[in-house]
């Protein structure tokens, strides 16, 4: 980290307030990663703005240095697309936090990239509605975090991710421009569709300081299943069958026995069988008539299946505890080791035994604890591995098989993240998916929105492509 | 000479001529030659030729739906009939992989024998090819209940105007592996690639698929029951009015469709009559009817579509009958976007309508233009932000700008 130039912070202080100004080394410290904490760098300094204008100034003065701005939401990312660049200052949208409108009628709500993913849900709950993407995250992370990483999150099989949601956006482009893009209502002749573009851009085109978004009218009944499996496998040809009985479940998730015993011993406990080799949670929403028949077609499919015991919810409080066990997993597992890998791919769904049983092949062979949670509904695995970053030789086995789970599911038809994004992790990974053609189209891509590579840079786009390296050791090791 | 020189490209098969009739037989009395390639190579060699010799490209699809357009310079029409056929189908992935010529009706015909559909209901439906659906973006009015076609292609094999070619997305229904490249191509209309392969996320079919009408005297007569049944607690797949024409009186109609499992129907067909506080008719002709609102304009002079939000959607509707009097109206309720057909239609009157749905916040595009003086570039454009963006991601696509007879 390079110190701070102070005629620019007394400028940024001029712009946001001193107090939004952050360029204490101590409290920097929060800043130095994201959810993936193997990655840290600590900015110049950080700014938290608390409005479009304020970001267009402060992006204005910080372009107009020739200094590179970080987007920041809350920070929960798993694949240290907020990580900061040593020359760098991040633009935290920490105070832009309002929602600025819930369009009852229809439908829509305008909000700040800042407000809290289950903020919203909440504030459309009087009227019936929600906002259907939840990340696992979605107590935490914001909606314009959500926005840069096209989030998507267990319901998605179902309701599908955040580009399926959002129809407009203000974005504060490079040298502060402030622009509007797509918006409800709108189609006008010869538009591209510039909004489904910038969704998923990782903080790399510019940064969004309002959100336009869809709400669905709230499921009027819901049921969860949970049920236990000997193997995993048994479990996956479960959710095969679901499918192919022409059920559209709102969510299907997976977790495995390591998963269940780390759940089981924490604060998180649910009630699952910690000899159970795997958890499978169905849930069905919508109309509360047609709501028995669809689970009761489902635990048939389960018990075909080979399920030893499937439970259904009947209250909303035994619903909560079925989910527990998969939306805490992530949590429990901070109790057994000290440092976890949240790994992303996806494949097709029909693969998903196949690719379970090699990726616990491949733990054993690298001499790791895998456990694995997933989005079985639409392929998207987690596998978690659990390690310790002080352990060298360690560190470099979660890397090897790190790139073997994502060869492997690149091969069956998969890809390298389903819904954490690339960021500074992924790079690497981005030609097993890619060819150099590609990539350099996504590189002009990047540079129609951001043509002085000021947003964001080193993201996304392997390291020759972007010209940009990484200087921090501890980065470099990886 | 156009073919000549292209004969040292593609295979004589590639060349053959035999496409099909309506706008496309014009345009190819037009064209220097029409071009079938079968293979994505062929596309692509077809497009470096193109773009070495400043030819310009139109890429079609059936070319069944294609609007009558004049095209002046030399160019040639890309057919991507000859590209079709399954790539990849496993229905319990519930996706599905074709090549971009393959027509929906036989997309839908092999999903069915697994009880799957595409849930894509625009005009013309079953003759329409993947590649004309995604290069439209056109999802028709089920997306109330499904989503719109852009969230269900999750992947594409697309070839840039200079013949570079991009493999976008992928076969998975979440991939966030890059910038996501195919949005944009998704409703190009052609003006970034010619699209090859496609793959789209396939539904279950419903077990019943219900259609429920309410009938007005006038469109304005559908209002409170049009609000009533968005606002419910309940999706449809579907919330359409329609007005045939302006008269006789008395043909207005609300076409509600419902689908689900025959319970969930039940309640949702009473929940929605609660709510609007009438009672639905159920018509025994209930494709029939479907395919006549949904077809109703192909073969219109003038159409326009109109998008504002649903709660203006009313007003714009009052605004056109004012301007163009007697025009067939198919409307999405639920998103707010409406199709117009019209005899002709002086441009006066078009740019009167444009204006009041502009002001409305919403907007109207001329998609398919008469011989008078309704035309294209009278539509609502973009604002100067997105042009100029829009400008500079086709040259990203398309360098030397073969594509232009897209934007004829």
């Amino acid at each position: 980290m390079s110190a701070p130039d102070p005629r620019v912070v007394k400028r940024l202080g001029e712009i946001v307030g001193p107090d939004h100004v952050v360029t204490d080394p101590n409290r920097l410290l929060v800043y130095e990663s994201d959810g993936l904490t193997s990655y840290r760098v600590s900015p110049r300094a950080v700014v938290l703005p608390g409005s479009t204008e304020e970001v267009a100034a402060v992006v204005r003065l910080l372009h107009g240095e020739g200094i590179p701005v970080v987007p920041r939401g809350a920070g929960t990312g798993l694949s240290g697309g907020a990580l900061p660049t040593p020359e760098g200052v991040v633009v935290g949208t920490a105070r832009m936090n309002k929602i600025l409108e819930i369009d009852v009628e229809n439908r829509l709500a305008r909000l700040q990239p800042g407000v809290i993913n289950a903020r919203l849900t909440e504030a459309a709950k009087p009227y019936g509605l929600y906002y259907a993407p939840d990340p696992s995250s979605q107590s935490t992370c914001t909606l314009g975090g959500n926005v840069a990483e096209n989030s998507g999150g267990p319901h998605c099989l179902k309701y599908g991710v955040t580009q399926r949601y959002v129809t407009g956006l203000t974005v504060v482009m490079g040298g502060g421009r402030v622009i509007r893009l797509g918006g409800a209502g709108r189609s006008p002749d010869g538009a591209l569709d510039l909004v489904g573009l910038f969704v998923g851009s990782e903080g790399c085109f510019g940064l969004v300081t309002e959100i336009e978004a869809r709400l669905l009218p709230v499921a009027e009944g819901v049921r969860t299943l949970l049920g236990i499996f000997d193997t995993m496998e048994a479990a996956g040809h479960a959710v095969t069958a679901i499918i192919s009985e022409g059920l559209l479940p709102a969510a299907v998730e997976i977790v495995d026995n390591a998963t269940i015993r780390a759940v089981e011993a924490s604060v998180y406990a649910g009630g699952f069988p910690v000899d159970a080799g795997a958890a499978l949670v169905v849930e069905f929403d919508g109309t509360e008539a047609g709501l028995d028949a669809d689970a009761d077609r489902a635990e048939a499919c389960c018990h075909a299946a080979g399920a030893s015991e499937v439970k259904r919810a009947t209250d909303a409080t035994q619903r909560a505890a079925l989910w527990n066990g998969r939306k805490k997993a992530f949590g429990a597992m901070g109790r057994i080791a000290p440092d976890l890998l949240v790994q992303d791919a996806t494949v097709p769904r029909t693969r998903l035994p196949e690719v379970l049983a090699r990726i616990t092949e491949i733990g054993e062979r690298f001499e790791l604890n895998v456990a694995n949670v997933f989005h079985a509904g639409d392929g998207n695995l987690h596998p978690n591995i659990l390690f310790d970053r002080n352990d060298a030789d360690e560190l470099d086995r979660v890397e090897r098989a790190s790139k073997e789970i994502m060869s492997l599911c690149v091969e069956v038809g998969g890809t390298i993240t389903g819904e954490h994004g690339v960021g500074i992790d992924k790079r690497g990974y981005m030609r097993l998916v890619h060819n150099e053609v590609e990539l350099k189209a996504m590189a002009a891509v990047k540079d129609v929105f951001d043509p002085d590579g000021l947003f964001n840079p080193g993201k996304v786009l392997p390291d020759a492509l972007t010209g940009e390296t990484i200087r921090d050791p501890a980065m470099a090791a990886r | 000479m156009t073919k000549g020189a292209l004969a040292a490209v593609l295979p004589a098969e590639a060349l053959a001529s035999g496409v099909a009739g309506g706008a496309l037989a014009e345009l190819e009395a037009a064209a220097e030659a029409v071009v079938r390639p079968e293979s994505t190579d062929e596309v692509a060699d077809t497009l470096q030729w193109a773009t070495t010799n400043s030819v310009g490209v139109l890429p079609v699809g059936s070319g069944e739906r294609l609007p009558k357009r004049s095209v002046q310079g030399r160019f040639i029409v890309l057919a991507t009939d000859r590209l079709a056929g399954f790539e990849i189908y496993e229905p319990a992935d519930l996706t599905l992989t074709a090549k971009a010529g393959t027509r929906l009706s036989s997309v839908n015909e092999a999903l069915g024998a697994h009880r799957q559909w595409l849930p894509f209901d625009p005009p013309g439906v079953a003759s329409r090819t993947l590649g004309g659906l995604v290069a439209m973006g056109e999802s028709g009015p089920v997306a109330t209940g499904y989503g719109e076609l852009r969230s269900h292609v999750l992947g594409a094999t697309v070839v840039t105007g200079d013949g570079r070619v991009l493999r976008l997305g992928g076969r998975v229904v979440k991939n966030v592996a890059g910038f996501d490249l195919l949005r944009p191509v998704v409703g190009s209309r052609g003006r970034l690639g010619v699209i090859t392969s496609i793959c789209l996320r396939a539904f279950p079919v419903p077990a019943v698929d219900r259609l429920l009408i309410f009938r007005a005297a006038d469109v304005a007569g559908l209002e409170d029951v049009a609000r009533a049944v968005r606002t419910a607690p309940t999706m449809p797949a579907s919330v359409v009015v329609w007005a045939p024409t302006k008269k006789p009186a008395g043909e207005a109609a609300l076409l509600v469709r419902l689908h689900g499992a025959l319970p969930t129907v039940d309640a949702d067909q009473a929940t929605l009559q609660r709510s609007a506080g009438v009672v639905f008719e159920s018509p025994a002709d209930a494709a029939g009817i479907s395919a006549t609102v949904r077809d109703h304009a192909i073969d219109a002079a003038v159409g326009l579509r109109m998008s504002l939000l649903p709660s203006r959607l009313f007003e714009g509707l009052a605004a056109a009958r004012d301007r163009l009097g007697d025009i067939m109206i198919a409307a999405d309720a639920y998103n707010g976007s409406a199709r117009l057909a019209a005899g002709e239609v002086d441009e006066a009157a078009l740019v009167g309508l444009r204006d009041a749905v502009e002001a409305l916040g919403g907007t109207l595009t001329v998609t398919r233009a008469g011989d008078g003086h309704a035309q294209p570039s009278l539509g609502s454009r973009p604002n100067s932000a997105e042009r100029e963006l829009a400008e500079r991601l086709a040259k990203v696509f398309d360098p030397e700008g073969v594509f232009w007879p897209c934007r004829a």
